[in-house]
Parts: C-alpha cells; structure tokens; sequence
C-alpha cells in the first residue's frame, strides 16, 4: 500500500489547514496553499498549473467540511466558526474527476462487422459507425450505456470499467451524462472504497479537523475514542503510549479506548444471540461496521431485522463518556469514513469523526512528532477480545468466547465477510437459509478496520501488531473483564436511528 | 566490506509522506544489496515540511521516493 502522491497532495492539506487553525491565522493564510502545495516548478499532474490549483481548491473545501465552490476564505471563516456543511461522508471532487477517457467500450479484433449491425442500430446516441471494416465507437458522442455490449452477437465489445466503478461492490458510483462519476447517495454506505481506488483523488471525504480544533482551543473537555486499529498506524517503531500521549499534547481531556466499548459490546450481542437465535430469528449478524448496517438497509432491507441491535463499539464507548461528563466533546478517532456517517445518526452522542490520516495531519500541523514522544506505559483496559474487534474474525471470537461463558448450551455457527460484496452474497445465502450458520460476522473493509481508508500502515502488518497487543492484555474475554460495562442499553430502538 | 549507511527519518511528518515505502523498498532489496546497507531509523532530520527524508553517507535527501533511494543506492554501490 504505497503513499500515492494524490494521498500525499491530500495529506499536505489536511497537515496545513490544521496548521493555519492552530496558529491562528486560517482565513488570512489559507489561499497560501494553493502555492505551497502545488509550486510554479513542481510536479505536474495535470494539463497545467491553473487546473492543479482549481482541484486543490475542491480538496480545500473537503478539508474545511464546506460545499465544494465556497471561495476559500469564506470557508475558512465558516470553518473557524464550527460551521460545517450537510455533507455526505464521501464526495466527488469535480474539477478533480478526470472523467476517465478510459475506452469505457472497446470494440476488439472479434468484430467481423457483420451485416446486423446491432450495434449501430442499438446506439442511443448514433456514436458507432463501421471504420475500416470494424465497428468503431466515437468517444465524443458515447455514453458508455452498454447497449452495443449486449446486442453484439459475437461479444467483441468488451467492458472495460473505471477503477472507482470497480471498486464499488454495490455500483453506487457511475459515469454521468458528461462521464464525471456521479455518486448515487441512494445505494452508496459511505464505505471510502472508491476514494482509496480513484487514481486522480477525486473522491474524498469531509474533515472536521478545524471545527475540532477550535473546540479544543475553546477550552472544552475533548475525549478521544481510539479505535484498537491505532496501533501501528504511526508506524512499527512507535508504541501505543506515544501515540496516545502525542493525543495528549495536542489539548484533547483525556484518550478512551474504543476496544472497552467493543467488550461492552460483545456482551450485549451475545446476550443477544443467546436470547434470539434460534428462539425468534434464524441468524444474527454483526452491527459493528457501519457502512454493512447502511448496506443491509439500502440494499436488502428484508435481512434489517437479522441485523444485531446492539450499538457499535464507538457508541457504546461513548456512550460511557457522556454519562460521565455530559459537558464532553467526544471524538472518534479510527480507520473508518463510515463512521462520519454513522456518527451523523448520534449527533448527542458523537461529535466529530477522525480518521488515523487527519490525526497525523493534525499532529503535523502541531509540531508534534509521535516518535519523540516520551510516555509512560499505556496500559489497555479492554479485554484481547476487546482489542481484536479491529481485525477480519474478531468479533466472530469474542463473540464466540462471551456465548461459551455466558450461554453456554447456545450453539454458534459463525460465519465471516469481508468486503461489501462478499457481505452482500452472504447475507443473501444466509437470508435464503443456504449456509449452515447462524451468526455473520460482516466486514465492509478486507482484513477489517485495519484495512480501512483511514489508515496509513500496511492492514497485514497492522493485524500482526494488534495480535501482540491484544496478548498483552490483562484478560482474555469480556465476561473476564470488571472494566466492561454492559449496563448501558446498548440496544438501538427498532425503526429508531441508528 | 564497506557498508552504505542510509538513515530514514521515522518522524510523522515523514510517515505520513510514505517514510515506510522508503524503508520497504530496501528491505527488499536482493541479499547481495542489502547486507552492504547500513539502514536505520531516526526520529527526525529536522527537514519536516520536505518529507520523507533520509540522510545517504551523511547527506539528507528530500522528497525522495522508492525509486529515487533505489537510483541513489545503485549510484552508491557501484
């Protein structure tokens, strides 16, 4: 997972918006990045200097969570004052979208431009005509509808599809009338696959960092919610402690950990499962990763009832935080876009959203460097089962684990998905009673929240530091552990939010 | 056997510019290459806002990418 310089473009001016928020002078300062980011002399990656300022312009407003167009100091004035658009968690960035001059279509050496024609004749738009004894497609006039794929008796126009297309499981994103990508709100859950895939950067997600950090210049109580996916996101060599430390110096109250709130989680869903399956319902799914329950609401709203009541692990967590300080700014920070929209449905309980990226720009912004942190020792108060929440088949375990403790004559037959497509075929199979299993585990993101696009390390070498760190905990499973409250109504009302 | 000592800067600033891809790419370089490297990890160079940045035989370099450690390691070890 290589830093692509459209994530290093994208991270310069998340580390500078925060730097101008810290230091106080955004709205005078904030145009100064279209020169810093993009210089007379440096790297070109569009037709010229003009357009590469016009997309930064686009990523600007995304950084300050403002509409794209708003002219940048009046974003940046709107930012300082805690404004923040009715975005969705992902965007396109127009100017950005290169509107693929991909050959979305291609007509191959199997034509034998045959007497039909099927495909002149299937053309909406007149855009194929016979050249050189071959069908030939004219880009200017193509919409890529696919009408002449399908009526090609001989299949020799072949599908050639855009990687933001092609990253989405649930085709939420595709060409419009002018082929920029359109996302389709109705079927996209905000999962932030096709950012991570788009070449061009021209999809993004909104940041709240300097509404954040004028909360925190403010004097509130902030408390951080760290996802366990945090460790090793700064890199192998930097411990927990410094990276919960440098959260610290930046102003937030006090650093909770998202992993107790899985604990309390676990519980709750399995006390669930032991209460529901098979008594009421066939099978139980995980309700942990947003962008799956979105999933299941917008694309199999007959599974909806399957889906576990029990909150996420970032609502329960803070959840926890509000009943102790209802005064608390509560920040989640994570590997996870979907969580900005999940946390959108918890306005009195969440706050702001980070992703790992936009912490690290903020400690940039700062002047803080995580590796010379010196802290003492962080010493995890969730359970390994807790912690392990963050990887593929961890929920599957603690789950697993609680159920064997707490309802021990319960039988669980797991079954795991990763990915939304895989997810969606699952579910599918289980909703049809074809899979011999009552309880999936459903993961919007390969490898789990580690592989997520908020982060910034390798999802494998991730995984591996989080199995250290999860053995070092003090107790195995969350029935083990005193720290778990499960007291909380971690259930969601049906039909209600959430 | 002279070895080529090359620091990469660990600081976040540098991380968060893609310092592991640096570190990745000569980890895996061939046997032969990479026991006459000398790698190791600093926490900063003090060039921040020109990351990532690795210090090659005493000389920090800048902005550098894979390719370009690769280019100044076969300079070097030629």
């Amino acid at each position: 997972m290589q830093v692509s310089e459209v994530t290093k473009i994208r991270r310069k001016v998340l580390a500078e918006v925060s730097r101008m928020a810290l230091e106080g002078d955004l709205v005078e300062n904030i145009a100064d990045i279209l020169s810093t980011v993009v210089s007379e002399d440096g790297p070109r990656y569009r037709c010229c200097v003009h357009k590469e300022r016009a997309v930064l312009k686009d990523r600007i407003n995304m950084a300050l969570s403002q509409p794209i167009g708003t002219p940048l100091t009046e974003a940046a004035g709107r930012a300082l004052a805690g404004e923040r658009a009715d975005l969705p968690a992902v965007n396109l960035l127009p100017e950005a979208c290169d509107r693929c001059p991909i050959d979305k279509f291609l007509v191959t050496d199997a034509c034998r431009n045959c007497l039909a024609h099927n495909c002149i004749a299937s053309c909406p738009k007149k855009a194929i005509m016979v050249v050189q004894n071959r069908a030939y497609i004219d880009k200017t006039a193509c919409i890529e509808c696919g009408m002449c794929k399908r009526s090609c008796a001989y299949g020799a126009i072949i599908e050639i599809s855009r990687p933001c297309e092609r990253a989405c499981d649930l085709k939420a994103i595709v060409a419009g009338s002018d082929r920029r990508a359109v996302i389709d709100y109705d079927k996209c859950v905000q999962c932030g696959a096709c950012k991570v895939a788009c070449p061009f950067g021209a999809i993004s997600e909104r940041s709240d960092i300097v509404q954040l950090i004028q909360r925190i210049k403010a004097g509130h109580s902030v408390y951080a919610l760290l996802a366990p996916a945090f460790i090793g996101q700064f890199g192998p060599k930097v411990r927990p402690e410094q990276i919960v430390g440098a959260i610290g110096r930046l102003g937030f109250h006090s650093v909770r950990e998202v992993a107790l709130g899985a604990d309390a989680v676990a519980l709750a869903e399995a006390g669930e499962f032991a209460r529901a399956v098979p008594a009421e319902q066939p099978y139980l799914t995980t309700s942990c990763c947003p962008a799956f329950v979105a999933m299941v609401e917008k694309h199999l709203p007959d599974a909806g009832e399957r889906v576990s009541t029990t909150v996420s692990p970032m609502v329960a967590a803070a959840k926890t935080v509000k009943e102790e300080d209802p005064s608390a700014t509560v920040v989640f920070i994570g590997p996870c876009v979907a969580k900005k929209a999940e946390a959108r449905r918890y306005p009195d309980l969440i706050d702001f959203v980070l992703t790992f990226e936009e912490l690290a720009a903020m400690f940039v912004g700062a002047g803080l460097n995580v590796a010379e942190i010196e802290a003492g020792a962080h010493i995890s108060v969730a359970s390994r089962d807790g912690i392990g929440f963050a990887r593929a088949g961890g929920v599957t375990q603690a789950v697993c684990d609680t159920v064997a403790k707490l309802a021990p004559g319960a039988e669980l037959k797991p079954q795991r998905a990763e990915g939304l497509a895989d997810c969606l075929d699952m579910l599918s199979k289980m909703q049809r009673g074809s899979l011999d299993a009552n309880f999936l585990e459903a993961m919007a993101c390969t490898g789990g929240c580690v592989g997520g696009p908020g982060t910034m390390a390798d999802p494998r070498l991730t995984a591996k530091l989080l199995e250290l760190y999860a053995a070092a905990a003090q107790v195995a499973a969350a029935p083990d552990n005193p720290a778990a409250k499960a007291e909380n109504d971690l259930h969601r009302r049906k039909n209600s939010a959430g | 056997m002279s070895t080529l000592r090359i620091e990469v800067c660990l600081g976040t600033s540098c991380h968060l510019m893609g310092a592991q891809d640096i570190i990745d790419a000569i980890e895996n370089l061939p046997p032969d290459k990479r026991s006459k490297i000398d790698l190791r990890g600093v926490t900063c160079l003090k060039t921040c806002r020109k990351g990532p940045n690795a210090r090659v035989n005493g000389i920090i370099l800048s902005e550098i990418t894979p390719e370009r450690i690769l280019t100044v390691i076969e300079d070097n070890l030629a």
